[in-house]
């Protein structure tokens, strides 16, 4: 009350709400409770530490105070000269901008606090709370479930129907009766295996007695190998697989399939959810050297990608970087959409505008696959596999073996020894008390960077020509850090070197002046090398890395700075400089090793007294470490001396047969390279990058930390990634996969966009059942087989898909599901079903697609869908599951009979009647064969044509035709042939519905 | 029509009701059904006030052809005359700042290598390249500003064709038929003639119905393959009688009618029926319309049926004509196939007289004739003819005779329905490099299309994966200047 009545009397006079407060105590809690919440609401939005438009943060005091373009945003006690006040009132208060104004009473509370000396705690960090009074459904936590007891008893079967026949009750609604048992083997049938039950399936199951014998069905059909390539091709809808990469020049992607067998088997095997989804987003990176592991990111590379752009273009231009923002989007929006039910790709230009996903958070999840290119990997077989294993535990052994015995000699103590650790212990402590460089970065280049190399044991070598000879006093090596690369103390620094200098080209008697060969060296972190060769002279000095700094999967030298001391003066500015091999991109070149700029600032003047004493300093840290090492040598007893001997043959040994290994088949998946560096774009702009981030995921979802650690390693970010999804307590991927899977055994999800949970997609119609089955779920061990089996031996999903009309007042498209939805066959069921019906389908799973159209290659290569040769054939008389999807040209077939567009994301088919389809259904070359098939294998049974008739009509619709059915289709083929009177079946609108 | 009121994937049997009950009958209703006009909920109808229809505002066209040049059609060797490239022909391109090609350092500058001349009551200087366009110049609205978002082939030439640079968006002509229907009951609302020789670069989705529902999509139409549309008729090895169709038809719609009992309430089951109504006409209609032999000989040298070079493009011209004539709203007709060897398209990297000059040769002639013919038939008044193409050429040379592609500036053009004739909005910089002035967009353009049309292409959207899509994005200002 007293804060109310303070606001109010700012609102009339500033003068007399400053008497009224009572000190500072009174405007801190105005600003708690008055002030800090609109800021939050409505402020903090664009004027964040991340966003900061205008310059403007309001974080935190010291922001506020200090002010953005237009200054200081709070002056204490002068709301006249504080821009804040200026902005968000008068008569058309230039903020919020372009939404509706503060209300009078929020603009008085600023300005009496602000006039009350704007106290605000130090410790207080205002946030973006836009949507933190709204409480959105999909972020809330899964509500600990009670079932609800209906009125009516008897009905329910499961908890499902409780939840269902609750709701039905409110709206005074009855469910419908269960379906007869012909039916509803049909239903199950299609929906568990996308295939129609045989006339001998129907037949057991609708004369079986067991009281169980429709569990038993559903035991049965889940049990099936084809239960998987059904669900599996949903999947592969919901991720937009194809076989070509789409665009311009839509070339094969001939390794892709190993994806789709992988999503077909993960089905099959019940493969918890939890585990899919770590599998498929960093299954390499978790699981290295499996193949499955490498398949399964077949995930992030499923969706189109331009070839051109990609590869043709050339690197460092606009439109390439273009290409990559978009490729990382299609990763980013697929893997959202996929896993969480978010359309993050609304974010990519501003913040989103109906979820609270702000824009840096949508770069944050571009960071995570800045380091994914999409391509051929290889996988290696089982046999390679285990053997792999078995070196690389071979491998760990004698790390192990070796760092103990590293550990153990360093640990041994001599007196000598303790004198020489309490020396350097005094000296690093020194060496803690010089600050670490900051300030902008005004480096143009990183330094020089050689050749990348497959193996560590590789040479390379970077010279400088000091021009004429000079007595060298000091050389310094400094680590690159390059700006563009995730910042890894001591990158591209090897291992093992030599420096030498010499005073005739070519390195012709050389002296060497420095050698590092310990198994164990220290490391230097971002610190130079210090070298001191005693005067010695030399005009040529050489870098030769005799082990190369291992940079993810490859090997590499890097430095930022060579500096060669004579007299105080550095010698190697300028210098020219050579090397075995280095790239010159970007901001790597050899000549800027010698430019007088370390990757980010200038190196120091040699007058510099401080940065004298700090390399002073380094020099001796470095000897004494030498002279640490070689008294822990000198001391090593005889044992230990063979037996590290024998531990470092062994490592080598098992090395070497690792790097001999065979990589195995190729598979289209991920290709991991270093990190891109990722920046907030302006407006979705290439052109216009702000600020550089790190990988995360999204902090409007509870649960684990939304921001990962900065990893230079791109597997690490992806695994971060995969945790957060995979996490039991991220509610959006639990209630996501729940929903797909209710979605395709109603024909429509409880959400009815089940990749859209925001606020721009549906409500849930059962908000309560939808949490019990995501609990059931997350907490049965990810089973999808067991929420199947829940769902579908439900009294709802078994009842009659017949109308009412009574019912149908109530509620017309059935969102409360009082009786189950009639649907059409997708294009993949009525493929195979007519394959299945006419008994030519082919079994066979798995392995590289068939292909229904000639194929040229050429510069872009031409899929005919037409080619008569293509359209029917053995090997093609197999699921639609493992055809090969093409995504320029689709086939016409599947395409009319509304097949989803691999191009797309497709959670939803869309359903549509048109001409077209009539006609492919009709008149189709592949219809028309199976039709002449049909018939040829009905007539070779013996029996009259009215029994050939019976027999197809009991296939294809799974019934008895009616006395005059048979006599009607009967007559038909004997004017017209068997093989059209097969064909007229497929086109009933009986086959194409399922009840 | 409300935001929602046009998911199509939420329409349930009550809508479907709803729409028997207002739509007069079951007829009506399957029809709509099949031609995809549901989701609009009945509103496709023209209005009585509004003699040629509209969505959201009384239109000036009903019909719309567009000629899409794949490949990149240069500007500067057609409609866009710049005299600084023949004075300095063979001098260091040096426009300022720095020269980003697609494939190539920047040549010098390169003349074009056909001569300007003035044309028509407007003045407006076309090349040698183009003599037949020229003399249409004064029904002609030019766009030499206009400008890409891209520089490769596949994603520029989406965006000209959907609005959008990536894949799985719909073609102008889905939008346009989601939007206002078809005007006819025999043949598609959108019909898309490739060029013979093959696809362009994105091929068949350059003319799909991306998230809209399929009957949008464009119905490919091959006048010289065998089957011209897919499945119109069986195969040879199972072609029906006559006397076998219609009792098989007969037989189906029979036992379908039979199912439909006690499932009166689901109207898909009637609309699969009149589906193959619809297919029966269709298999009527499509082969008269594609048959030419009705035509003067007069209209077919006009098209250049005559002449091997003019022959494919002037048919598809042709057809183009036909089908607008019998009520399909949007036809797309494609100069140029994929980017193979030796050019069969405009993208003529290595030999810009050579490669053009073929191109040039093919497409002038029909195109000119498609306008001539619309006009003296009375059919240009609400027919929008647009020529495009994805990208420019640059004024400079690649290797010594080729142009590299150029997405800065290049030129489109429109004519007819409600189109002002002889007037040029924008202009490119003095070498033909840049946009200069009054920059357009395909946003512009397709706004102004749909504005033509009775739509306004803000208010055109599809809820899908979260977003109300539009053809537009969040762009597109409708070019008044160049409206009659």
């Amino acid at each position: 009350m007293r804060t109310r009545l303070l606001v109010l009397m700012g609102a009339t006079a500033l003068g007399v709400a400053r008497l009224a407060l009572g000190g500072e105590a009174d405007t801190e809690r105005l600003f708690r409770d008055q002030v800090a919440p609109v800021l939050e609401a409505r402020c903090l939005h664009c004027h964040n530490d991340d966003t900061a438009k205008g310059k403007l943060s309001l974080s935190r005091r010291e922001a506020a105070e200090r002010g953005g373009e237009e200054g200081p945003a709070i002056v204490k006690g002068k709301p006249e000269e504080s821009s804040l006040l200026d902005k968000i009132s008068g008569d058309r208060p230039e903020m919020p901008r372009g939404e509706k104004p503060l209300s009078k009473t929020e603009v008085a509370a600023i300005r009496s606090w602000i006039a009350g000396g704007a106290i605000w705690p130090s410790n207080r960090i205002l946030t973006d709370r836009r949507f933190a009074g709204e409480d959105w459904w999909a972020f809330r936590a899964l509500t600990p479930t009670t079932v609800p007891i209906p009125r009516r008893s008897g009905w329910a079967r499961t908890p499902i129907d409780s939840f269902i026949l609750a709701k039905l009750e409110e709206r005074k609604l009855e469910p419908s009766p269960e379906a007869d048992r012909r039916v509803l083997i049909r239903r199950l049938s299609f929906d568990l295996l996308g295939l129609p039950p045989s006339p001998a399936e129907i037949d057991a199951f609708v004369g079986d007695a067991n009281p169980l014998a429709y569990e038993h069905l559903v035991d049965r059909l889940l049990a099936s190998p084809h239960y998987g390539e059904r669900w599996g091709r949903h999947w592969l809808d919901v991720v937009h697989y194809g076989d070509t990469h789409g665009y311009d020049k839509d070339k094969r992607r001939d390794h892709a399939w190993p994806y789709r067998d992988y999503v077909v088997n993960a089905w099959n095997e019940d493969l918890s959810y939890d585990q899919f989804i770590r599998e498929q987003l960093a299954g390499d990176v978790l699981w290295p050297g499996s193949a499955r592991g490498i398949i399964a990111t077949g995930f992030i590379a499923a969706g189109p990608w331009d070839f051109v752009g990609n590869v043709e273009l050339r690197e460092g231009t606009v439109d390439k970087n273009k290409t990559r923002l978009l490729d990382r989007d299609d990763m980013v929006s697929s893997t959202m959409g996929t896993f969480t039910s978010l359309t993050v790709h609304c974010a990519r230009c501003h913040d989103h505008k109906f979820d609270p996903i702000p824009q840096v958070e949508y770069y944050r999840l571009q960071a995570v696959f800045a380091g994914v290119d999409r391509g051929d990997r290889e996988r290696p077989s089982p046999e390679i596999e285990a053997r792999r294993r078995a070196l690389e535990a071979r491998r760990d052994q004698s790390l192990g073996r070796l760092a103990r015995l590293n550990k153990a000699a360093s640990a041994s103590t001599t007196p000598e020894l303790a004198r020489v650790d309490l020396a350097l212990a005094g000296l690093r402590a020194r060496r803690r008390e010089f600050p670490a460089a900051t300030g902008p970065i005004v480096s143009r280049t990183n330094g020089y960077h050689s050749a990348i190399h497959p193996d560590p044991d590789h040479t390379a070598w970077v010279e400088l020509d000091l021009g004429a000879a000079y007595p060298i006093d000091e050389i310094r090596l400094v680590p690159a850090r390059p700006t563009d690369f995730a910042d890894t103390p001591g990158f591209g620094f090897p291992p093992r070197y030599r420096v030498e200098v010499s005073e005739e080209p070519g390195m012709t008697r050389a002296a060497k002046v420095a050698e590092e060969s310990r198994p164990d060296p220290p490391l230097l972190g971002d610190d130079p090398r210090v070298i001191r060769p005693g005067g010695r002279p030399g005009r040529y000095v050489r870098v030769t890395a005799t082990r190369l700094w291992n940079r993810l999967d490859d090997d590499i030298l890097a430095l930022a700075e060579i500096e060669v001391i004579s007299g105080g003066v550095n010698r190697a500015r300028g210098a020219r400089v050579s090397a075995l091999d280095s790239i010159e991109a970007g901001r790597w070149g050899r000549e800027s090793v010698v430019d007088g700029h370390d990757s980010r600032r200038p190196r120091p003047d040699e007058g510099d007294l401080g940065a004298r004493a700090f390399h002073e300093l380094l020099f001796r840290i470095q000897e004494l470490e030498i002279v640490r090492s070689e008294l822990v040598e000198r001391h090593l007893g005889p044992s230990h001396r063979r037996e590290r001997e024998v531990a470092q043959a062994e490592l080598d040994g098992a090395l070497a047969e690792l790097k001999a290994l065979p990589l195995g088949e190729p598979v289209y998946g991920v290709r991991p390279i270093a990190p891109r560096p990722i920046n907030v774009l302006r407006r979705g702009d290439v052109e216009q990058p702000g600020q550089p981030v790190g990988p995360g995921a999204l902090s409007c979802v509870m649960g684990s930390k939304s921001r990962f650690p900065d990893s230079a390693d791109e597997g690490r970010r992806r695994a971060d990634l995969a945790d957060w999804i995979a996490s039991p307590e991220n509610v959006l991927t639990w209630r996501s996969i729940a929903n797909r899977i209710w979605h395709y055994h109603f024909g429509r999800g409880l959400v009815d966009t089940p990749n859209d949970f925001g606020r721009n997609g549906g409500q849930p119609s059962h908000p309560e059942l939808l949490d019990w089955l995501a609990a059931q779920v997350r907490d049965h061990g990810g089973s999808l087989k067991s929420l199947h089996r829940v769902i579908v031996t439900s009294a709802v999903y078994r009842q009659r898909s017949s109308g009412d009309p009574v019912k149908g007042a109530i509620d017309g498209d059935n969102r409360l599901l009082w009786r189950q939805n009639r649907r059409r066959l997708d294009a993949e069921s009525l493929r195979d079903g007519v394959l299945a019906t006419s008994g030519t389908l082919n079994r066979l799973m798995g392995g590289p697609g068939y292909e229904l159209f000639s194929f040229k290659d050429d510069h872009s290569p031409v899929y005919d869908h037409a080619d008569p040769a293509h359209v029917d054939y053995p090997r093609a008389r197999r699921r639609s599951v493992y055809r090969f999807v093409v995504r320029g040209v689709p086939n016409p077939f599947m395409e009319a009979l509304d097949c989803a567009d691999p191009n797309l994301n497709t959670p939803v088919r869309s359903q549509t009647l048109t001409a077209l389809q009539a006609l492919a259904l009709y008149n189709d070359l592949f219809v028309a064969r199976l039709a002449q098939e049909f018939a040829r294998r009905l007539e070779q049974c013996p029996g009259n044509d009215r029994e050939r008739v019976v027999a197809a009509f009991r296939a294809t619709l799974g019934r008895e035709p009616t006395p005059a059915e048979a006599a009607a289709l009967a007559a038909y083929a004997a004017r017209h042939g068997l093989a059209n009177a097969c064909r007229l079946l497929w086109n009933t609108n009986e086959f194409n519905f399922i009840d | 029509m409300t935001k929602n009121g046009i998911r199509s994937h939420d329409l349930g049997p009550s809508r479907r009701a709803f729409l028997a009950s207002t739509g007069g009958g079951f007829g009506a209703l399957a029809l709509s059904h099949m031609l995809g006009l549901e989701a609009l909920g009945g509103q496709v109808a023209p209005r009585a006030d509004w003699p040629r229809g509209g969505l959201h505002h009384p239109a000036r066209a009903t019909r719309v052809v567009q000629l899409f040049m794949s490949g990149a059609a240069s500007q500067c060797d057609t409609f866009d005359y710049k005299p600084a490239l023949i004075q300095k022909n063979g001098q260091k391109f040096d426009p300022g700042g720095k020269v980003e090609l697609f494939q190539s350092e920047p040549g010098a500058v390169m003349r074009s290598p056909w001569r300007f001349r003035q044309y028509g009551e407007c003045g407006r200087w076309i090349s040698d390249l183009v003599p037949h366009l020229a003399t249409c110049v004064d029904e002609i609205a030019f766009l030499p500003a206009m400008v890409s978002r891209s520089n490769v082939h596949g994603p520029a030439t989406f965006m000209q064709a959907t609005g959008f640079v990536l894949p799985g968006y719909p073609s102008v002509g889905a939008w346009v038929s989601y939007g206002l229907g078809s005007l006819n009951n025999e043949l598609p609302t959108f019909v898309a003639l490739p060029d013979s020789r093959g696809f362009a670069p994105n091929g068949p989705a350059n003319w799909g119905a991306g998230f809209l529902p399929a009957a949008h999509q464009g119905t490919m139409v091959r006048p010289g393959a065998k089957s011209p549309i897919f499945d119109l008729f069986p195969p040879d090895e199972a072609r029906l009688t006559a006397k076998a169709q219609a009792d098989g038809l007969d037989l189906l719609n029979h036992m379908n009618r039979d199912y439909s009992l006690g499932r009166e309430d689901d109207s898909r089951l009637a609309a699969r029926i009149a589906s193959y109504e619809l297919a029966a006409k269709l298999q009527l209609s499509a082969p008269e319309v594609l048959d030419l032999s009705s035509e003067s000989a007069a209209v077919k040298r006009l098209y250049g049926l005559d002449q091997p070079i003019t022959e494919d493009f002037g048919r598809n011209c042709l057809i183009a004509r036909r089908l607008l004539e019998r009520g399909v709203r949007f036809v797309q007709v494609w100069s140029g196939a994929d980017n193979g060897f030796p050019r069969r398209n405009w993208d003529s990297h290595e030999d810009i007289a050579r490669d053009h000059g073929e191109m040039g040769a093919r497409m002038d002639r029909p195109a000119a004739a498609l306008i001539k013919d619309l006009k003296s038939r009375g059919l240009l008044d609400d027919t929008i003819v647009i020529w495009t193409t994805e990208f420019g050429r640059m004024p400079c040379s690649q290797g010594s005779r080729g142009r590299d592609h150029n997405p800065f500036t290049f030129t489109s053009w429109l004519a007819g329905g409600g189109i002002k004739g002889g007037v040029t909005h924008g202009e490119s910089d003095e070498w033909s490099y840049k946009a200069a002035r009054n920059v357009t967009t395909c946003y512009d353009l397709h706004a102004t299309v749909l504005h033509l049309l009775g739509v306004d292409h803000t208010r055109l959207t599809y809820r899908h994966n979260g977003i109300d899509r539009r053809l537009t994005d969040v762009h597109g200002e409708v070019i008044k200047a160049i409206m009659a």
